[in-house]
């Protein structure tokens, strides 16, 4: 290589490689990703009639999104949703996570990650239809104790409702959860582990005041992992909740086909969006927080 | 370097065992390290040193066997309980907390008050010549700064025996000296028992009160450094603690004041019964004299007891040292010899007859 220019192998310079080399990301990524995303802002700012998209830009569908007592209703029910998800869903793949971390054995622990990543080998679809199988109301859990003589007539809470919502989900992003906590805990120095029981405390404690602290990216990780793509979640509500307990994207589907409004709709989903940005940024900047003083 | 014996124990180890799975890792340690000593294992890597400093920890339980600490059995006696500190060789200083933070890491359950254990931290880090680090993140640290930490932090909680796993092979060769010193003024400050472990001989004879040498997981010698050096137990460990010239000797006779023997190049000479060493290895007779008892004679030098003649066939000028490889006349290997390099001593070249003064009662005889 020359001295003073720095020459990539495409002839031009490294900044303008690196440009060549995303370009085909970059125009995917804008012709697919954020030109509708535009689109979505200025129908938003627009009025729907029978006649079609029209009007100046106007905040009208914005005042009816957020003083609409059903929008407010399912935004809530949504971020409810997914916020317990979240938590179950952390809470479980945490432990799940520490053992494969420090109770395999390190040449079996990618066996082990493996089988973790098994139930994603059937459509996301299946899965759903299979909870619907056990937790239905004629489902597997509702007949066993009938035929038992446990119950009389078919539970209704463990079907339609927002539990067995939460239990599916739960599932679902079990792995996305388990993963980044297993490599936050793969991260941490033994030593440090060891270096906690000397200094006099119990392994508990050393869990808490050692683990749990170096390990926080990766739960903050699995945050976002699980509770950004729940709150949008479609598939789920219609499926489990039997169309009876719509979320927010529920709403947009409606609103958007159904009513053919595309303006509210849109309003709609830059509102849910708003709302997911806002939650995610609070969790980078804790983030932010832990990862200092961290390599 | 002198250690009285009066002292308690304050470690023992009585017939220690430790398998992994197949593996015998410690084969019968027996030993006693007495209160307020700077004791030292040392050996090469996989002897077992670590594994036995662990074994005081309460990281690694033993297979058979007691560990006595302060002449309590620590079987079932968990690591955060023992009255031990331990310094990492990887210092395990915890990233997320600051330096004092650090420090105090161990005084959750002190009843001191708040103010008193700022106090103490303080302290702990005036004492390792750390003033005024304490807000400091601890990733910021140097290697030595780091180490630092590690000493307040296990100080701070005024353990009965501080454990110290390599703690200097992380630094470069300056530093490693100059916390030699600081460590041995430490130790001596706060009279606490250390138990170092290291591979490095020269550490071990610069720091220690006495030395246990291991091989294999065994004991091979644990004797002060004067006596390691002078009057190694076996060859092994007369390789491994510095440097060692050998020659086949022959016994001629023995009796209770000692052993005549015939050593090749060097002749006949009588060796007191404290020069004989081992017997139990069967290595054949082999005497051994360091290179600093093998002296070259300029020309109107005389030999203050023995003369050899050879040449040198390799130089290696150190600037304060000078060592030479001088085959004596004869003999199968040269012989290693270092001459300090005082003001109008000539350096000597490759191919010079030397003359060498030597004298049988620096060597020593292996059975």
């Amino acid at each position: 290589m020359e001295q003073g220019s720095k020459k990539g192998r495409f002839g031009g310079s490294e900044a303008a490689n690196g440009l060549l080399l995303i370009s085909p990301t970059a125009i995917y990524a804008t012709l697919l990703l954020a030109a509708p995303l535009f689109a979505v802002v200025v129908y938003s700012l627009m009025v729907d009639s029978k006649a079609g998209l029209a009007g100046g830009l106007t905040f009208q569908n914005y005042i009816e999104v957020w003083t609409g007592r059903i929008d407010r209703a399912l935004m809530l029910r949504s971020l409810t949703v997914s916020a317990m998800v979240t938590l179950v869903t952390v809470l479980l793949a945490y432990p799940v996570a520490y053992f494969v971390s420090f109770h395999i054995r390190q040449d079996r622990k990618s066996l082990w990650l493996f089988l973790i990543t098994i139930p994603f080998w059937t459509s996301y679809l299946i899965r759903v239809f299979l909870w619907k199988v056990i937790l239905g109301y004629n489902g597997v859990i509702n007949s066993g104790l009938m035929s038992l003589g446990i119950i009389g007539e078919p539970l209704t809470i463990i079907n339609y409702s927002i539990g067995s919502m939460i239990m599916t989900l739960a599932h679902a992003y079990a792995a996305f959860a388990i993963l980044p906590i297993f490599v936050s805990l793969e991260k941490i120095d033994r030593s440090l582990l060891e270096a906690g029981q000397d200094l006099g405390e119990s392994k508990l404690r050393t869990f808490w005041r050692v683990t749990l602290p170096l390990s926080m990216p990766g739960v903050i990780a699995a945050v976002l992992i699980v509770f950004i793509p729940t709150i949008g979640d479609y598939v789920t509500p219609e499926l489990i909740g039997g169309g009876k307990l719509p979320m927010i994207a529920n709403r947009i589907e409606a609103v958007m086909l159904k009513q053919n409004d595309k303006a509210l709709g849109s309003a709609i989903a830059m509102t849910a969006m708003a709302i997911v940005a806002l939650v995610s940024v609070a969790f980078l900047l804790l983030n932010k927080r832990f990862l200092k003083g961290q390599k | 370097m002198t250690f009285s014996a009066e002292k308690p124990n304050m470690i023992e180890f009585r017939d220690v065992h430790k398998y992994y799975g197949d593996y015998h890792a410690l084969r019968g340690i027996n030993a006693t390290i007495k209160a307020g000593e700077f004791f030292s294992l040392l050996g090469p890597s996989g002897c077992g040193k670590t594994t036995l400093l662990r074994t005081i920890a309460g990281f690694e339980d033993i297979s058979s066997g007691v560990v006595l600490i302060d002449s309590k059995d620590m079987a079932n006696v968990p690591a955060n309980v023992r009255p031990t500190n331990m310094v990492f060789q990887s210092y395990a200083i915890f990233p997320h907390l600051t330096v004092e933070e650090n420090v105090g890491f161990g005084l959750r359950k002190d009843p001191r008050s708040k103010d008193e254990k700022a106090k103490a931290v303080a302290e702990a880090l005036e004492m390792v010549g750390l003033k005024g680090y304490g807000k400091r993140a601890a990733h910021a640290l140097s290697g030595g700064q780091r180490q630092r930490v590690a000493l307040a932090r296990a100080l701070i909680l005024k353990p009965k025996v501080l454990l110290l796993d390599e703690p200097l092979s992380a630094l470069d060769k300056k530093m490693r000296e100059q916390m030699q010193v600081e460590l041995i003024k430490l130790q001596r400050q706060v009279g606490i028992t250390f138990i170092l472990v290291t591979h490095d001989q020269e550490e071990a004879l610069v720091m220690s009160d006495r030395i246990a040498v291991m091989f294999e997981g065994q004991i091979a010698q644990l004797a002060d450094p004067e006596t390691l050096y002078r009057r190694p137990a076996s060859r092994k460990v007369a390789d491994f603690i510095g440097t060692m010239n050998f020659a086949p000797a022959a016994v001629l006779s023995e009796d209770a004041s000692g052993v005549e023997v015939d050593a090749q190049g060097f002749g006949r000479m009588t060796l007191s019964p404290d020069q004989v060493m081992g017997g139990a290895t069967s290595e054949g007779n082999t005497i051994g004299l360091r290179p600093e008892t093998l002296t070259i004679l300029f020309d109107g030098q005389n030999a203050t007891d023995r003369e050899v003649f050879g040449t040198v066939e390799e130089v290696v000028y150190y600037g304060d040292m000078t060592y030479y490889d001088v085959r004596l006349d004869g003999a199968a290997e040269p012989l290693r010899l270092s001459m300090r390099n005082v003001p109008g001593r000539p350096v000597l070249d490759i191919g010079a007859k030397a003359r060498l003064g030597w004298s049988p009662s620096a060597a020593v005889l292996f059975r």
